[in-house]
């Protein structure tokens, strides 16, 4: 038996201690990507509380067959999209996708300058702020993002197309203003559209 | 106003994805609820006599100073040199300066061990919620492309450290001591993993978690 495979027995009998260690490892990432996928810091923080619970409580489920923190991860995003359509803020995906005409912006983000990009995320529509999320930062692909959503791969990538159209909007004073983006070098790997 | 290209917006979004957040809830919070529904199963606890264990205790003093000063290393403008790692020999930083002069109420006043027990890991979660801030916002724009090797160099000693602690727990596997010796490891790790990923190449991609 491997010290993880012993840890996650400990954590599955009841062992807080054991408990706590995987708690303390995966937060960072799983936290994370909740309060990504929220946008809003106070919701996020009780929908991250709801997500640990059900790790917990699945963790018996568990079956070492993916890596725990891609297992978790998996309950996180599932868990918080559906806390996100319970609060109604997820209802307008689908309408958003099917009406490809309609407009993820906003008049009132023409005069919104974000500094950072997770504040930047935070002017997208929830559709399109969990597409984004999903494929660039998490590295879903679309068809998972699509499943997930419930949506088509071709919605998901029409709602990913509006969601950094909209970003490099506005993120765009950042470059104007000479800052360090503009001077960032290198290769970018970011899974392809 | 010109957009920001799709490159740029990448290199946005790769620094994203390996920015650190602190945790949005604290542990005992999850705890109690996990406790409310029996997933928690409090075991009595081992009452660690000081007589008997003070070798245990002393290395949770040295753990939380060289925390600490790791704590100060990490928030230091100037980065760490390879020949001045040692961490008693780190010079005064803010962090440390306000470690120095914090009030610590009570912390020599205990009533019973639970207290003192409480008060300590209250202390190290405090300490794991610290390094997360400062590893989310204090160290990219401090960050050199060459220290590379020192974050490293960082991360496998911190790696032995665990695997070591982790053995410990195997053998006692409730004892508390350890387990903050373990976490407080796990905290450094994260952030030194964090910093590392600061520093990396832009192209380079974590594999997993």
């Amino acid at each position: 038996m491997t010290m993880d495979q012993l840890e996650l027995k400990r954590a599955i009998s009841g062992d807080e201690a054991a408990l706590r260690r995987l708690w303390t490892q995966h937060s960072p990432h799983i936290d994370a990507v909740v309060r990504r996928l929220c946008g809003d810091p106070d919701l996020a923080a009780d929908v991250s509380q709801e997500v640990w619970m059900q790790i917990f409580r699945a963790l018996p489920s568990y079956r070492g067959d993916s890596q725990f923190g891609t297992w978790a991860h998996r309950i996180a995003v599932n868990r918080t999209l559906n806390a996100l359509r319970k609060v109604r803020r997820v209802a307008g995906i689908e309408t958003d996708i099917e009406d490809d005409t309609a407009s993820v912006e906003m008049d009132s983000d023409r005069t919104f300058l974000a500094e950072t990009i997770e504040q930047a995320i935070t002017q997208l529509s929830p559709g399109a702020r969990a597409v984004f999320v999903l494929h660039d930062v998490e590295g879903y692909t679309h068809g998972e993002i699509g499943e997930e959503l419930g949506i088509t791969a071709g919605g998901s990538k029409s709602q990913l197309f509006k969601a950094r159209a909209k970003l490099r909007k506005l993120l765009a004073h950042l470059v104007d203003d000479n800052s360090s983006v503009a001077t960032v070098a290198g290769k970018v790997n970011v899974a392809p559209i | 106003m010109s957009l920001l290209s799709e490159e740029e917006l990448d290199v946005m979004v790769d620094r994203e994805r390996t920015k650190g957040f602190p945790p949005l809830n604290d542990w005992d919070t999850i705890a109690a609820r996990l406790r409310e529904e029996g997933i928690i199963r409090d075991r009595g606890r081992r009452v660690v006599t000081a007589g008997g264990n003070w070798w245990l205790r002393a290395a949770a003093v040295v753990m939380i100073a060289i925390g600490s000063a790791a704590v100060g290393r990490y928030t230091a403008t100037r980065l760490p040199d390879q020949t001045s790692v040692a961490v008693a020999t780190a010079e005064p930083t803010p962090a440390r300066q306000a470690s120095n002069t914090a009030p610590t109420a009570g912390s020599t006043d205990f009533r019973s061990a639970d207290e003192a027990w409480a008060v300590l890991n209250r202390a190290g979660a405090e300490y794991q919620k610290a390094s997360a801030y400062l590893a989310a916002n204090n160290s990219v724009q401090n960050v050199r492309a060459d220290s590379a090797p020192v974050y490293q160099s960082r991360l496998a000693a911190l790696d032995q450290v665990m695997q070591a602690t982790h053995s410990a727990l195997n053998q006692a596997p409730n004892d508390p001591v350890i387990n903050q010796y373990y976490l407080a490891t796990m905290g450094a790790r994260e952030a030194t993993r964090q910093q590392l990923s600061a520093v990396q190449t832009v192209g380079a991609k974590l594999k997993g978690f």
